[in-house]
């Protein structure tokens, strides 16, 4: 006999009626509870899978967490098309509706309270790269009759090496000088951005391995936007991009508003 | 030229390897997010409602932690920014 | 967990990627040395501690050191930028440019 439990998708405002949303983690339909008078998304899934020692397990395998995660997403991304939605934090398992009930009405006024907060909501995320430079023009053209054994002084241009050095010396404080401006570039398109929106979060950068970029990452920020502010977000991060041409500016959204659901200290 | 690239969020069809980016026509499901990107948002935050076998907080970050260490990358954790 | 290096290295149905991951971790160790070198050589120069033609000596060898390195990267099919070991949280072992 499984051992089901309750995996939880977000906190909605709505007050009744069906709803039609994708299938869940797993392959499970999701279904809606009532909870201290708010409107719980969750699905039924097997404890084998999803108990708390599966998870541990689960979670530390990529395949596995895409897959989840992307059905989660489904739910949670369905929802908050047709309703205002707090999502609930990846990976909430109850034992069973009658502990998730009780959880959730213990918290219920905390819970509305940030339901207000991003229902209704969107969440946009930019990602800021560096416009890559060129490094360094050709290389220094060998002269024509090198002997390697020998180097410099003997054949080849008087005062290849040291121009060389002067070449290097210059092109690397070009660089981090570049890099200053590129940064206090990015913070700039983060203020102007910051403007438009209730909240905002920053993230890490990501590395170029995840991103599958090679231009250095110097923002990776998240925007919480009411109706009227995602309306014009498109076009003020285009201007952004416009102003700063010496960054790249990656827009993506809009999403749930993830990044703002978390209780507030 | 302004150098701007816009992608929609929404949810997936099939577990296909992530990097497509084809433009898809209005009505269809809108394009696969790419996967650290979701991931960065939904292993940060969410409402955090305590049961017998949800992961708290610090449980989830020791489970992913791993994980973390794939997605983090140079530079400092900044906070949440409140207005 | 599969470590990100390992994971640049697990290319089982492409023995050619295998072998362009191998050469671009090898050649990025050669990559971090010539730099070391180089920002050695721009130290002692700016502080004065090698003679002009020591300078140039040094400098020349950078210098072709430095196309050697081109020759190399271009001949497993990479770029100078690809020599660039990620070590996630620990950041990268060049400075980013």
């Amino acid at each position: 006999m499984t051992h089901e439990g309750v995996w939880v998708y977000a906190v909605v405002d709505h007050a009744g009626g069906d709803v039609f949303l994708p299938a869940g983690v797993a392959g499970t339909s999701v279904r809606a509870l009532t909870a201290g008078g708010l409107t719980v998304l969750a699905s039924n899934v097997d404890l084998a899978e999803f108990g708390e020692a599966a998870l541990r397990r689960n979670l530390e395998d990529l395949t596995w967490l895409e897959e989840v995660a992307r059905a989660h997403h489904n739910v949670v991304d369905a929802a908050a098309r047709l309703f205002p939605v707090l999502p609930a934090r990846f990976a909430t398992v109850h034992h069973a509706d009658a502990s998730m009930v009780a959880a959730f009405a213990d918290r219920a006024d905390q819970l509305r309270a940030a339901l207000a907060r991003v229902g209704g909501h969107t969440e946009w995320g930019v990602k800021v790269y560096a416009v890559p430079k060129q490094r360094g023009a050709q290389p220094v053209a060998a002269p024509a009759a090198v002997s390697t054994s020998t180097g410099a002084g003997t054949g080849s241009e008087p005062g290849a090496g040291m121009a060389y050095l002067k070449r290097r010396r210059s092109e690397i404080s070009a660089k981090r000088e570049s890099s200053r401006t590129a940064v206090a570039s990015a913070r700039e398109v983060h203020v102007e951005l910051s403007g438009r929106a209730a909240q905002t979060r920053l993230y890490p950068p990501q590395s170029p391995a995840l991103s599958g970029t090679k231009e250095p990452m110097l923002l990776n920020a998240a925007y919480l936007l009411d109706a009227g502010g995602a309306a014009g977000f498109a076009s003020l991060v285009g201007q952004a991009a416009a102003a700063h041409p010496d960054l790249r500016l990656d827009l993506t959204g809009p999403w749930p508003p993830y990044s703002f659901a978390g209780q507030e200290a | 030229m302004a150098a701007l690239l816009v992608r929609r969020a929404g949810g997936l069809t099939s577990a296909a390897r992530d990097r497509d980016r084809t433009e898809l026509p209005p009505g269809f499901p809108a394009e696969r997010v790419a996967l650290v990107d979701l991931l960065d948002r939904v292993l940060a935050e969410g409402v955090v409602v305590t049961g017998e076998i949800t992961l708290s907080i610090a449980d989830v970050d020791l489970v992913t932690v791993s994980l973390r260490a794939l997605l983090a990358s140079v530079g400092t954790l900044n906070r949440q920014e409140g207005r | 967990m599969t470590h990100p290096i390992r994971r640049r290295l697990d290319a089982g149905d492409d023995p050619q990627a295998a072998e362009r991951g191998l050469a671009s971790l090898v050649l990025t160790v050669v990559e971090l040395l010539r730099e070391l070198m180089e920002r050695q050589a721009l130290r002692r120069v700016e502080e004065g501690t090698v003679t002009d033609e020591q300078a140039e000596r040094l400098g020349y060898t950078l210098m072709r050191l430095d196309e050697r390195m081109n020759e190399l990267v271009e001949a497993f099919g990479l770029e100078r930028e690809d020599l660039n070991l990620d070590l996630g949280p620990l950041g990268t072992l060049l400075p980013k440019e």
